[in-house]
């Protein structure tokens, strides 16, 4: 995948429905779900969204977007973080290339 | 009554700070601390952590990790589950809990640092919640811990192995030092927060925990990817400072990325390595380290150091070289000098283990598979005193880690080798060019005499294996052997010979 974004989730009862949210709030996104026992890996390319309303709906209770800061261990790209949604996102695209040292090497 | 959207006053609060009028601001911010460099003092305005949090709503959230992590541990603390749980994984545990409980503490202060001396209202706010994480980190760890003393003095060293000379944790120490309390905290930020927090801490924490978990280990498993939630959101202070120094200074961002990022890689290749594909049971292994490795770093990292503009450092191919090679060649070292950890390694080369490596490392057997045949030979003839160490290796001045461990023999592009500096008359001795590039840069700093150097020097009296163990504080209550009490090796032992 093409410099993919998203939550990596540790082991929790809210996993499943956490996925089912992003995978309906990400509609047109390829999602990819990456399950290690642990921890749960999801992966879109670019950009990827969660709202409240979604989770909350998936999980049938209300919920608070705070509670994600629990079981998120890790996250892919950058984060935007509102008390109704989560954005993971990239920054400015880019090309790679390698750092040249321009060091003195010591001789 | 209804709360206001944190969003609607959350910017407003914690912007908080003021103009000085008594003292001179280089008085308050000094230089050697704040790090300002060529960064204009109103570039910091637009500093803008993304991972918002609220204090109420930090104390609300972090009450409930508290309570699901030590609420597993109060559950299992009653049944077999430890007791049962493989002597190979345990060490893994040990090792973690010596080499990481009381480093948190230090990050405390390096949080703290920042939380005084960050040049923006928003980063030392941010900071203060990091420092609060960090507590909480080194507590976890060290509770944890505690509790299995009685079963296994060598969990104590969660609690001791910072306040020794034990070489891998004068590597550790040298390492974290480099990283939280030398350098200023602008540098701080890039390094800690943004190099090693949201990469390599992500392979120790939460790769890892695939690991445990699978190995049984639920408590571990639990509150080690508990911890590395609060590391995800306060990691965030990282990001905004280094946009901001990228758009002043990218050579100065570059180059503490680039540091960071080799003196991390050659620290978690003893820290991670042996424990992912060697002490972990063959079976419950979910991937290798180096597929662990390329997951969290070589992929996630690498994109995220793509993202803010900043190039793939000097030495990438020698790292990813290094990924087949590095931890084998330490594992190697650890076993054979197994009196010196306060762990158990595992040997890990059974006929099914080995058939394992060479699956998952194709060189494994010409570069070291030779080499354990040696062992292996020698531990089924009875001659265990060849096993084992009469002195020390020769140590990296920069990583702390045997000479040739970034290497690996029968390997033409990095051969076992010492890379040389004469530097005031004095001959230091590096495990690699990319060492001996930063020793160079940052030797005012960075440098700390090894083990090697201190016995040499005549600091560790007798000068003895014994001598050299007394004075790293391992007792022979919890210096390492075997986990498995060599009975990995009978497998080789032919049939004939194993029946008569």
């Amino acid at each position: 995948m093409n410099r993919p974004v998203g939550p990596i989730l540790r082991m929790s009862d809210d996993v499943d429905a956490i996925v089912a949210a992003i995978i309906e709030d990400n509609p047109d996104k390829d999602i990819t779900v990456t399950d290690r026992g642990a921890y749960t890996r999801v992966s879109g390319p670019g950009e990827l969204r969660l709202t409240r309303a979604s989770i909350a709906r998936q999980l049938g209770r209300d919920y608070e977007m705070r509670e994600l800061q629990g079981l998120m261990s890790a996250f892919a790209g950058r984060i935007d973080m509102t008390s109704e949604e989560v954005r993971w996102h990239l920054g400015s695209p880019a090309t790679i290339s390698s750092s040249k040292s321009t060091l003195e090497e010591p001789s | 009554m209804a709360r206001m959207p944190r969003e609607q006053w959350y910017d407003i609060a914690r912007d908080l700070d003021w103009e000085l009028s008594y003292v001179d601001h280089e008085a308050v911010f000094p230089e050697w601390h704040s790090g300002q460099g060529k960064i204009p003092r109103e570039a910091w305005a637009r500093w803008d952590e993304s991972y918002k949090i609220s204090y109420p709503e930090y104390v609300a959230t972090q009450r409930e990790k508290e309570a699901g992590a030590y609420s597993v541990k109060a559950a299992l603390q009653k049944s077999k589950v430890f007791d049962q749980l493989d002597e190979g994984w345990k060490s893994v545990a040990k090792e973690h809990f010596g080499a990481t409980a009381a480093i948190e503490d230090m990050a405390v202060y390096a949080e703290l640092r920042m939380a005084r001396f960050g040049l923006s209202p928003a980063w030392r706010n941010m900071a203060m919640f990091g420092a609060l994480d960090e507590t909480r980190h080194a507590q976890i760890g060290l509770q944890f811990a505690h509790e299995l003393v009685g079963k296994d003095p060598q969990y104590d060293w969660a609690n001791k192995a910072y306040q020794t000379n034990e070489w891998g944790i004068i590597a550790a120490r040298a390492t974290f030092d480099g990283m939280m309390m030398t350098p200023n905290v602008v540098d701080t930020a890039v390094q800690l927060p943004f190099t090693f927090e949201t990469g390599f801490s992500n392979v120790q924490f939460v790769a890892l925990a695939a690991d445990a978990l699978e190995s049984g280990d639920i408590n571990f498993a639990n509150m080690i990817s508990s911890i590395q939630t609060d590391e995800a959101r306060h990691a965030q202070q990282g990001g905004p400072t280094l946009e901001i120094l990228m758009e002043h200074d990218p050579r100065r961002a570059q180059w503490i990325v680039d540091k960071t990022f080799w003196t991390s890689a050659r620290l978690f290749a003893i820290l991670t390595g042996p424990g992912m594909d060697y002490y972990t049971p063959v079976e419950m292994r979910k991937q290798s380290y180096k597929e662990f490795m390329q997951e969290w770093i070589a992929e996630q990292f690498l994109d995220q150091i793509r993202d803010y503009g900043l190039k793939r450092p000097w030495y990438w191919d020698e790292f990813i070289a290094g990924l087949d090679t590095w931890h084998h060649s330490l594992h190697l070292g650890v076993w054979y000098w197994r009196p010196t950890v306060w762990w158990k390694p595992q040997g890990g080369v059974s006929p099914e283990e080995r058939e394992w490596l060479n699956e998952k490392y194709p060189n494994w057997e010409k570069q070291f598979g030779w080499m354990w045949d040696v062992i292996i030979e020698n531990i089924n003839s009875g001659r265990m005193e060849q096993t084992l160490p009469e002195t020390l290796p020769w140590l990296c001045s920069l990583c702390h880690l045997p000479v040739g461990t970034a290497a690996s023999p029968n390997n033409d592009k990095y051969p076992v080798r010492s890379y040389p500096l004469k530097h005031n008359g004095h001959t230091y001795h590096f495990c690699s060019r990319t060492c001996r590039q930063i020793w160079w840069e940052d030797k005012d700093t960075l440098h700390d005499p090894t083990v090697i150097e201190r016995l040499l020097a005549g600091e560790i009296q007798p000068p003895t294996v014994e001598g050299i163990l007394a004075w790293m504080g391992l007792t022979p209550d919890v210096m390492g052997d075997d986990a498995y009490g060599y009975r990995w090796a009978k497998a080789y032992v032919p049939a004939a010979a194993a029946a008569s």
